[in-house]
């Protein structure tokens, strides 16, 4: 976003998502005709059209829903999440398709306005069998341009990042819709029980997947949630860290705790603060990164940056700012080290305002040097113990 | 009779928003967000149907003389704003 916008943000690996994308969509669309073929031959070509283009959108959606969770609970899915938009993008244009034949095919050559025909068409009159589906899938069209039509980074940026993700949050509403316009389609028209289990199937996945991983984000977030007054450290650790407590610092974790070049999270200030360590030093600054909200305490710093785990905007540990030329900035915090802790200032420094990193002091690295040999020692002991 | 008077009323805002996406592609863009000022003609296109679809929310922009895109809220931004811890 700090550059001049291009058309696509090409590069080496969303080519080569790009390619699976549009590969494995056409490989979909080849088997669904040809086993539509084989299994029901008085299918027409129209019809059988209208079905692969449905039934891939909607199984596209599927994917997509089922990324975002998938990455919360195991970074391996991380690749998956790099290019969703063009993913979302193909999704809108492969029912797009589908609206369009079923137009072509059912609602065009009558007097009635083709698209006002989708509405009129199905009369009302109790049962399941009228219930006039075909409005669902309209309206979860409608949300799905909304999505494709801003998936430019233009949009991102006149927008902001959580006005945009609200917005693309209807992607549940359009979900939602389209699980009615094809369950009470497919009971209007096959009306085979396997097809509704499948819907059910894929239902039952996308919500078990994202309970799951809100589960986890709601345990990890009350495990790590720091307050100034109820996170000052006991009598213990009082005698040595006095001095930090006095002037409000939080004491967030052990230096130990951090691997290099990764990140401790904690919450702070009621959003999620990243620790990062690397070079001898501490530094912390707000997790959010500012072009799609991604959790930066979950990447690592990539040639001395934090870099994004998702989308790999980068941002200097100490000030928040991505490198020249890029203008992105994210607040910082103060940060101090003592006697192997780190404690962190709550109030946020402003978006792109330099904090001193922390250095780690000898009485840290001894700590943390002690805690390795400790963790060795103890696996030592548990092998022994075991053999 | 909903129905279709709903269609009219998307059709006209539809409308309404090409009519508006033309000048705002030209001119418009680069006024309220100066990153799109040397956008190439593929990066107009691509936003022509968000422009359609959002139209009232950047005529107020430009209207207003808006020179830069928002800076995003958060707990922190709205913090470190403040100058106080929450």
């Amino acid at each position: 976003m700090g550059v001049e916008y291009v058309s696509v943000q090409w590069n080496r690996q969303k080519k080569f998502y790009d390619a699976v994308l549009v590969g494995g969509v056409a490989a979909f669309l080849v088997i669904f005709s040809v086993l539509t073929k084989v299994l029901f031959p008085r299918v027409t070509d129209e019809i059988m059209l209208i079905r692969a283009f449905g039934t891939g959108a909607f199984l596209l959606l599927h994917i997509i829903l089922c990324i975002g969770p998938l990455c919360r609970l195991n970074p391996q899915f991380l690749p998956l999440l790099y290019n969703r938009r063009h993913a979302g993008v193909t999704c809108f244009l492969l029912g797009l398709i589908h609206a369009a034949l079923v137009v072509i095919t059912y609602h065009a050559g009558s007097d009635t306005n083709p698209i006002l025909s989708i509405f009129v068409s199905s009369p009302i009159n109790g049962s399941v069998s009228s219930v006039p589906f075909q409005p669902f899938g309209f309206f979860a069209l409608i949300i799905l341009f909304l999505m494709a039509a801003t998936s430019h980074d233009f949009w991102l940026a006149n927008l902001s990042a959580p006005v945009w993700k609200s917005l693309h949050m209807l992607v549940y509403v359009a979900y939602a819709l389209l699980v009615l316009h094809v369950t009470f389609g497919v009971i209007q028209g096959e009306g085979s029980p396997l097809y509704v289990g499948t819907v059910a199937l894929g239902l039952v996945t996308v919500l078990g997947l994202h309970i799951t991983a809100a589960r986890r984000e709601v345990a990890l977030d009350s495990e790590s949630r720091l307050t100034p007054h109820a996170s000052r450290p006991t009598e213990s650790q009082s005698l040595v860290t006095s001095s930090p407590t006095e002037d409000e610092f939080v004491d967030a974790c052990a230096v130990a705790d951090i691997s290099e070049n990764r990140a401790r999270i904690v919450c702070l200030s009621g959003e999620r603060v990243a620790i990062f360590k690397y070079e001898g030093k501490i530094s912390a600054v707000s997790n959010v990164c500012q072009h799609q909200n991604g959790p930066l305490g979950e990447g690592k710093i990539v040639s001395g940056c934090i870099t994004c785990p998702w989308h790999g905007y980068q941002y200097q540990p100490d000030t928040g700012a991505s490198p020249p030329p890029f203008v992105e900035k994210i607040p910082t915090f103060n940060v101090r080290v003592k006697n192997g802790r780190v404690f962190v200032h709550p109030k946020p420094n402003p978006a792109g305002t330099r904090a001193k990193p922390a250095t780690i002091d000898g009485s840290s690295r001894r700590e943390e040097a002690h805690s390795v040999t400790g963790n060795s020692e103890s696996l030592v002991t548990l092998a022994a113990t075991k053999k | 009779m909903i129905a279709a008077a709903f269609l009219i009323a998307l059709g006209i805002y539809l409308a309404c928003g090409l009519v508006f996406a033309l000048p705002f592609v030209l001119v418009g863009a680069k006024r309220i967000d100066p990153h799109a000022a040397q956008g190439p003609w593929g990066f107009r296109l691509l936003i022509i149907p968000g422009v359609m679809a959002l139209w009232p929310l950047l005529l107020r922009r430009w209207a207003t003389g808006v020179k830069e895109p928002p800076e995003e809220c958060n707990a922190h931004r709205r913090a470190a704003r403040k100058g106080v811890a929450p």
